[in-house]
C-alpha cells in the first residue's frame, strides 16, 4: 500500500523552540489516520506544514508521491480537502453562497454544492446565513467545503472541537463513511483518545513535537494485552529463576511483571518457588488500558 | 484571476461598502455647497479652480478614511471567518492579494469619479465661469486616483496582515490628519508624507492678498518629481506588502 502523505524529519521551530521535531508522518492510502496528541503537541503545525500554510524549518513533505515545494504546492493540493482548527466561513453569507465561493475558486462543477450539502445534511439550511448556524452546523459546512472537489485526501484538524456528544457522533459517522463511499484517505487529528479509537485504522501519536508512536490501531491495542504481576518473598532469586526458564519479566514497584501464561505453567512456577523456599505472596492479573498506553507515550493525562 | 475578483464581489454582498463611499461623497458635496454658497459672481468666475484647489485639500482626510474603511471591510470578512487558511490551499496568496486590491480600487475609482461628478454638477448648476475644464478635471481624476490607490495599497497591506481592524482604521485616520496638517509645511517636507500627495499633485495654486483679503487662483505646473515619487511609494508599498502577505503563516 502506497503512502498518500510522507514526511521526512519534518521540523518546525518558533523562536528557537521546536514545535515539531523530526516527524516522519506516514499516511497509507485508504486509511483513516488518527493523529493523536495532547493540546499543543504539534498536530496542527504538522498538518499546516503539509498544506503549505506554515513553512518547515527542516525536512521534506511528499503528497501523492510528489515532493512538495512552493511551486507545485497548489497543484498537489488540488486533490486535498482540509479543515484546519476551525471551519472557515463568511458569516454574512448563506451556506450555499459560502460553498459557491470555494466551488468557483476550486473550479469544480456547480452541482457539487448540492451534493456536498446533502452529504453533510445541510441541504435544508443552505439559504440560512452562516452566522445563524450552530457550531455543529458550521463544522459540517467546513467539512462540506473540504469535500467540494471530492478530494482523494481529506485533512481534518480537530473536527469535533466544541461539538456536543450528538454532534461528535454525527461527525464521526460522516468521517467513517468517506473512505468507503468516495475512496478517500482521511487524516483526523484529535486530542481525544476515545475519538481516534472509534474512528481510525492507523494512528500516530505526537508528544511535544515528536512522533512517539505510529502504527495500526490494532497494534496499539496489543499493548494492552493482559499480563501477570507476581510478588514473592525474594524477588531477586525469582528473577534469575524466571530468566533461566525463558520467562520475560520486568520490575514494577514490588512486583515482577510477566506475560500471561497457561495455568499449568504458572502452577509449575509456584511449585518450584515453593521448593526453593521462596514464598509466593501475590499473583494478579493486570491489563493496561489504552489510556495507560497513551499516558505512557505522551506523559499527559487523557483528555475526556 | 477573474474568478478571484468575481468572488470578491460575492464576499462583500450586503456589506454596504458603497454606502460608506456614498456617505463620504455626500459629506464632500455638502462641504462644497457650503464653501461655494458665500461666493459672489466674481468668485464664481474662478469656481472651477476653487473646486480643484479645495477638493484635494479635503481629500487629504476624506480619501484616507474611505481607503481605510474599504480595505478594512474587505479584509475583515476573511479575518472574521478565518478564511485565509482555506483560501490559501486553493488560490495562491498573491492572487488573493491582487484580487482584493483590484476590487478595492473600484471603490476608490468610484469615489474619485463621484468627486468629479460633484464638481461638474455644481459647476454647471452655479454657472461657473468658462467652459468645463475637462483636461484639468481629467488630470484631477488621474492624480487623485494615483494617490488614493497608493494609500489604499497601504491600508490593504495593514488590514490583511493585522487581524484587529482598529489598527488600520486608526492609521488611516491619523494619516489623513497628518496629510491635512502637512499642507502648512514646505512642499519638500510634504513629499515624505504619503497622505499629503493630494496637495503635492494639485493643479491649482492660490494667492491670498493680505491687504485686500482677496483670493486669486491660478493654474500650476504638474509636479513631476512628486508624481514619480508617489509611483515609487506605490511600488514599494504594494511590492513589500504583497511579499509579507505571501510569506506570513496562517
Amino acid at each position: 500500500m502506497s503512502n498518500v502523505i510522507e514526511t521526512e524529519v519534518l521540523s518546525k521551530k518558533y523562536e528557537n523552540v521546536y514545535r515539531v521535531k523530526d516527524v516522519d508522518l506516514l499516511v497509507p492510502e485508504g486509511a483513516i489516520y488518527g493523529f493523536l496528541g495532547p493540546n499543543g503537541a504539534g498536530k496542527s503545525t504538522t498538518l499546516k506544514m503539509v498544506l503549505g500554510l506554515a513553512k518547515p524549518t527542516a525536512g521534506e513533505i511528499s503528497v501523492f508521491g510528489k515532493r512538495v515545494n512552493s511551486k507545485n504546492r497548489l497543484e498537489n493540493l488540488k486533490n486535498v480537502g482540509s479543515l484546519i482548527e476551525s471551519p472557515s466561513y463568511y458569516g454574512h453569507l448563506t451556506g450555499e453562497e459560502n460553498l459557491q465561493i470555494f466551488q468557483t475558486l476550486r473550479g469544480v462543477p456547480k452541482q457539487n454544492i448540492d451534493e456536498v450539502l446533502k452529504i453533510v445534511r445541510l441541504d435544508n439550511q443552505k439559504n440560512k446565513k452562516v452566522s445563524q448556524y450552530s457550531l455543529g452546523m458550521k463544522q459540517r459546512l467546513g467539512l462540506a467545503s473540504a469535500l467540494l472537489g471530492y478530494p482523494k485526501l481529506l485533512i481534518l484538524d480537530e473536527p469535533t472541537n466544541g461539538l456536543d456528544p450528538a454532534g461528535i457522533q454525527e461527525m464521526r459517522e460522516l468521517i467513517q463513511s468517506l473512505p468507503q463511499k468516495f475512496g478517500m484517505t482521511v487524516v483526523v487529528s484529535s486530542h481525544l483518545l476515545s475519538e481516534i479509537d472509534q474512528l481510525a485504522t492507523r494512528v500516530g501519536i505526537i508528544r511535544e513535537g515528536e512522533m512517539v508512536y505510529q502504527d495500526s490501531l490494532t497494534k496499539l491495542h496489543q499493548y494492552s494485552q493482559q499480563h501477570l504481576a507476581v510478588r514473592t518473598m525474594n524477588n531477586e532469586v525469582t528473577k534469575s529463576f524466571l530468566s533461566q526458564n525463558g520467562v520475560a519479566w520486568e520490575v514494577q514497584d514490588d512486583y515482577l511483571i510477566i506475560p500471561q501464561m497457561k495455568d499449568s505453567m504458572m502452577s509449575e512456577i509456584s511449585k518450584v518457588l515453593g521448593q526453593n523456599n521462596i514464598g509466593l505472596v501475590r499473583i494478579e492479573e493486570r491489563k493496561k488500558s489504552l489510556e495507560d498506553i497513551f499516558l505512557e507515550l505522551t506523559g499527559t493525562a487523557v483528555s475526556l | 484571476m477573474r474568478a478571484a475578483i468575481r468572488m470578491e464581489v460575492l464576499k462583500v454582498k450586503g456589506r454596504k461598502i458603497w454606502l460608506v463611499v456614498a456617505v463620504m461623497m455626500g459629506v464632500q458635496m455638502l462641504w462644497a455647497g457650503w464653501a461655494i454658497s458665500n461666493k459672489d459672481a466674481n468668485d464664481l468666475a474662478q469656481g472651477w479652480m476653487f473646486f480643484l484647489y479645495q477638493f484635494p485639500m479635503l481629500n487629504c482626510i476624506i480619501m484616507p478614511v474611505i481607503a481605510a474603511v474599504v480595505a478594512s471591510r474587505l479584509s475583515e470578512v476573511e479575518h472574521k471567518g478565518q478564511t485565509f487558511k482555506l483560501l490559501e490551499t486553493i488560490v495562491p496568496a498573491n492572487r488573493i492579494f491582487d484580487a482584493k486590491f483590484i476590487w478595492g480600487s473600484i471603490y476608490m475609482f468610484g469615489a474619485a469619479l463621484g468627486q468629479v461628478a460633484i464638481m461638474i454638477g455644481m459647476g454647471l448648476m452655479l454657472h461657473f465661469g468658462g467652459p468645463v475644464p475637462w483636461g484639468a478635471l481629467g488630470g484631477y481624476l488621474f492624480f487623485t486616483l494615483v494617490v488614493s490607490l497608493t494609500i489604499y495599497a497601504f491600508q490593504q497591506v495593514v488590514s490583511m496582515l493585522v487581524v484587529n481592524q482598529m489598527v488600520p482604521m486608526t492609521l488611516g485616520l491619523v494619516g489623513g490628519f497628518i496629510g491635512l496638517f502637512s499642507m502648512f509645511f514646505p512642499q519638500g517636507f510634504q513629499k515624505f508624507i504619503l497622505w499629503s500627495y493630494y496637495g503635492v499633485l494639485m493643479l491649482v495654486g492660490m494667492n491670498w492678498d493680505q491687504n485686500t483679503r482677496a483670493i486669486d487662483f491660478y493654474w500650476t505646473a504638474i509636479d513631476w518629481s512628486g508624481f514619480a515619487l508617489i509611483f515609487v511609494f506605490f511600488g514599494l508599498i504594494y511590492g513589500i506588502g504583497r511579499i509579507l502577505f505571501m510569506r506570513r503563516e496562517v
